[in-house]
Order: structure tokens, then C-alpha cells, then sequence
């Protein structure tokens, strides 16, 4: 039974892992460089597992989420520049989020883009009001499952095996490196977006986890987020294979859903579709509350998705107030391919700012006791930190100089 | 309380549970009392956005002047201990904390649903 239930869980993980920031990049850098870039998505994977492992082993023994960790850590002013920076992407993320509901209900009705809007705003407010959140995670992460249809796809396109192994072997054949550069940190900030450890740890909270769950924690980590990345793999063997040789550049949502549609017809666009809408409608519902999250957090409010919304008024109004804003961000016509793109490049920049307090925290005895980080999780939360600060450093120039990736 | 407690470490900036385990915000800040050369004792723990003008600059200003400026000061006797979070004795609403979800909570609750 109990291996059921983490079964359940990690197949929810899975589905739940894409987000339209992951479709975007791993699509694009498929298109643009073929399998080159595969290696990237694997140090993405790794690394947000190591540091989902580390804040679910903090939440488990000190019982303190990612914001209450911070500020503890880095103090009021420094880390009210990470709430206001981590704000900042979580809204972009969202609204482009939502702006992916609204297009995946527009490609499956036919009805106009505003109005869906509308309704993929007022859905997710229903959804989120009266579905228990046992349920909404299992709901979005079991239909997310439907991207599976672009693993078989990209099999069907009998892509050249040789070139996809050859890609996870970092290396470069490339005339525009820079534009190589913008890819790689994309995919890692697609992979490591800070929403997902905030909204993991928060769960970890609410759920009482405590040292007898961190074996659940492990588990939950490696395989819910290892085999998701396996999506990422399949996607961008899809833009690999189908865009690159006709010279496509996904410039829409509608456009990555051919890479299901070409090799397997109407029933994978179907399922393309179907399992886009739900995981991004799901990403969307874990950045609304990753945002009300951080704030209650930060500054010592009731917070809870599991409690009634009377028990956590101003963490129940943030939430909604953050919805309300990215519907009228998506209604000013943003093109929220573009606005991903954005969010995910800014998220890169505030990695440094949640990932640093967290190492910190979890090699600190007087709240992990004897679960401070052990030397793998070091050395690897060590390297991830270099690597991070590397991005964060990076990708705000790389963005200027390859025009957003346009070069 | 037995031993010493690193104040800056373990105290500044941690959660404030009350009497019943309400949520019910941040140790802003500390009030200590003493002249120079004198020992120096600390008697509240200050609290709420008035607080933050002193402690982030600019920024901290603004989020200040977006908090309404408010701030409670809590006598450190209402403190019941220190852990992973700081305890107290009384019931939030007793010492004027929390006050936002309670004004708050009244209008929620006439939407159905509110309490499932």
C-alpha cells in the first residue's frame, strides 16, 4: 500500500516536472542544435535534485520552508531583495504560465484568445478553492503524463541514436557559441526554476515530514524529478529531429506540438495538447502559491494550502491578488512564449539569492543536527552553487547579445 | 531557558508561534536596555512593518510605507521559549499580533467554501 501511495506520488512528480519554461528551452535548443545540448538537461536534473533533496531534508528536520530559511540565514535586507527578486520571477512565470492555459484551450476550442483567458483565470480559481490540494496535485500531475506522447514521438522519428548519445557528452560544434551559451542557461534555469524547491518545501512543512520521512524525501527527489527530466530529453530529441532539418524555430505553443502530430497524427496532438494544458495549468497552480508562499513566510503569516482559507486569510488573499495580476498581465497581449523566456533567464539571475541560504541552513547543526548535508550532497551543493553563480552572472549578457536567443 | 541563546542567530528574524501555535509573525526586531559600560538587558521583542524602516534602507522604508507602519512591542516575560521557533505565553490577539488575518477573516468566510 505504502508503495503504492509513492508510487502515485512520483508518477504525479513526473507529470508534474514540465512547465512551459521546460517546453519552451528544451524545444528550442532541439531546433537550434539538434542532441548537443542533452548533456545540459542532465546537470539541470542533477541539480535540482540534490538541492529539492537538501530543502526537503530542512523542512523534514527544522520544520522551516525556504523563505523562513532565508531570512533566518541572510537576515531582513538581504532577504527581502530575494523575496522582491523571487516575486518578480514568480509573476512573470506565472503569467506566462497562464498565458499557455489560455493557448491550449484556444488550439483545443477554437474559441478567442481573451476570453479563454477569462475562463482559464476563473478555472484555476475554482480549482484551487474547492478541489482538497491531495487531489489537484494528483489530477494535473496524472494528465501531465499525457506529454509521454513525446517520448514515443520521439522515437517515431527515428532520430540518429549515435548523435543523441553523443550528446550527452558535453562538447560544441557550433558557429555561434554564444548563442550556445543562452541555450545552456536556459536549460538549466528551466530545470533548477527556484518556484519548484519553494513549493516542494512548503509541501514538506505542511505535511509534518520529520527525520523518519527523509528516506521518502530521497525517493521523492531523485526519481520524481530524475525521470521528469526524461520528458526534457524527449522533448528536445523532438525538436531535434523534426525542426532542425526543416529549419523550424518554435515560435508557439502550437508549433511544439507538431513534433507530437507529425510522426504519430491526430491522436498525438490530442495527447500533446492534453498534457501540455495540464502541466502547465499545474505549474501555474505551484507558482500561485510558491508567490503567497514566500510572502507569508518571509514575514511570519498563517500559510497553508492544505488549511481552510479562513485559517490563512492574508496567505489566501495574496494568492488570489497574484492571479488577479498575471490575468491582467496575459490580458495586456504579452506573448507568453516571449515571457518565458524572460522569466526563465531573470529566475537564473535570483538562483544565487534561494540556493546559497538554503546550503547554508542544511550545514548548520543547530537546525539539522545529525542531518547536516553529508560530503556528496556538499560536494555537489558546493559545485551546483559555482555553477549557479556562473548563470546568474551570465545570463542577463547572453541575453543582450544573442537578441533573447534570436541572434 | 537554560544555557545562551545567540541572539542575532537564534532569535532576530524567527517565527512567532503563540499560546496556541498560531502563525503570527517575524522577531522584526529586539529592544535591548542598558548604558554603555552597564549590562545590557534584553526586554521586547519588537515587531511588524514600523520595525523595518530601521533595518533595510530603502527598501526596507518602502515596505514599510506598503505595511501601513504599524508595530507591537512584546515584553520579553511573554516569551515561553526558544526553538526552532520563539514561543509565547499569550494568545496573539492578547498582545495585538496577527491582526491582518483577523480582519481579514470575517470577509473570507462569507465566500461558500471558505471552510471546507
Amino acid at each position: 500500500m505504502k508503495i503504492f501511495q509513492v508510487a502515485l506520488g512520483i508518477l504525479a512528480a513526473i507529470g508534474g516536472f514540465v512547465d512551459i519554461g521546460d517546453l519552451v528551452f528544451n524545444v528550442s535548443a532541439g531546433a537550434t542544435f539538434g542532441y548537443q545540448l542533452l548533456w545540459v538537461v542532465v546537470i539541470g536534473v542533477v541539480g535540482i535534485v540534490v538541492y529539492s533533496e537538501m530543502c526537503g531534508r530542512v523542512a523534514a528536520v527544522s520544520g522551516k520552508a525556504v523563505f523562513d530559511a532565508v531570512r533566518e540565514r541572510v537576515g531582513f535586507k538581504a532577504g527581502l531583495a530575494a523575496l522582491v527578486s523571487s516575486q518578480v520571477v514568480n509573476l512573470m512565470t506565472l503569467t506566462a504560465e497562464i498565458g499557455g492555459v489560455a493557448i491550449c484551450l484556444q488550439l483545443l476550442s477554437g474559441l478567442p484568445y481573451r476570453w479563454l483567458i477569462v475562463i482559464a483565470g476563473v478555472a484555476l480559481l475554482v480549482v484551487v478553492w474547492v478541489t482538497a490540494f491531495e487531489w489537484i496535485e494528483r489530477i494535473f500531475g496524472y494528465g501531465g503524463l499525457c506529454l509521454l506522447v513525446f517520448a514515443v514521438a520521439a522515437v517515431k522519428l527515428h532520430p540518429a541514436w549515435g548523435s543523441v548519445g553523443h550528446g550527452f557528452v558535453p562538447h560544441m560544434s557550433t558557429q555561434s557559441p554564444l548563442l550556445y551559451a543562452y541555450f545552456a542557461v536556459g536549460l538549466l534555469g528551466a530545470a533548477m526554476t527556484p518556484y519548484e524547491v519553494y513549493f516542494y518545501s512548503s509541501g514538506g512543512v505542511e505535511e509534518r515530514w520529520g527525520p523518519k520521512d527523509l528516506k521518502l524525501n530521497k525517493v521523492n527527489a531523485m526519481i520524481g524529478y530524475g525521470l521528469g527530466g526524461f520528458l526534457s530529453f524527449a522533448l528536445m530529441i523532438t525538436g531535434g529531429a523534426l525542426f532542425l532539418e526543416k529549419g523550424i524555430q518554435p515560435e508557439f505553443l502550437g508549433t511544439i506540438t507538431l513534433g507530437a502530430e507529425v510522426p504519430l497524427g491526430q491522436i498525438g496532438l490530442l495527447l500533446a495538447l492534453v498534457g501540455i494544458l495540464f502541466a502547465v495549468s499545474g505549474a501555474a497552480i505551484d507558482t500561485l502559491f510558491s508567490g503567497a508562499y514566500n510572502l507569508a513566510q518571509f514575514l511570519g503569516w498563517e500559510w497553508g494550502r492544505y488549511r481552510h482559507p479562513r485559517g490563512a486569510p492574508r496567505f489566501t488573499v495574496t494568492w488570489a491578488v497574484l492571479l488577479v495580476l498575471a490575468l491582467g498581465l496575459v490580458m495586456t497581449g504579452v506573448d507568453p512564449v516571449q515571457l518565458t523566456e524572460y522569466a526563465v533567464i531573470f529566475s537564473a539571475v535570483a538562483l544565487p539569492l534561494t540556493y546559497v541560504p538554503i546550503f547554508l541552513v542544511a550545514n548548520d547543526r543547530t537546525y539539522m543536527r545529525e542531518y547536516t548535508n553529508g560530503r556528496l550532497a556538499n560536494v555537489l551543493g558546493l559545485l551546483y552553487l559555482v555553477v549557479i553563480v556562473i548563470i546568474a552572472l551570465t545570463a542577463i549578457p547572453l541575453m543582450i547579445l544573442t537578441n533573447v536567443g534570436q541572434n | 531557558m537554560t544555557g545562551s541563546i545567540d541572539l542575532g542567530l537564534n532569535v532576530l528574524d524567527h517565527q512567532l508561534l503563540d499560546s496556541e501555535n498560531r502563525r503570527c509573525g517575524k522577531v522584526d526586531d529586539l529592544a535591548l536596555e542598558g548604558g554603555p559600560g552597564e549590562a545590557l538587558e534584553l526586554v521586547a521583542i519588537l515587531c511588524g512593518p514600523g520595525v523595518w524602516r530601521a533595518r533595510a534602507g530603502l527598501i526596507g522604508r518602502a515596505a514599510a510605507w506598503l505595511g501601513g507602519g504599524g508595530r507591537v512591542r512584546i515584553p520579553w516575560e511573554d516569551v515561553a521559549g526558544v526553538g526552532s521557533h520563539v514561543k509565547l505565553r499569550k494568545r496573539a490577539e492578547e498582545l495585538g499580533l496577527g491582526r491582518g488575518d483577523d480582519r481579514l477573516r470575517p470577509y473570507l468566510e462569507k465566500i461558500p467554501g471558505a471552510d471546507r
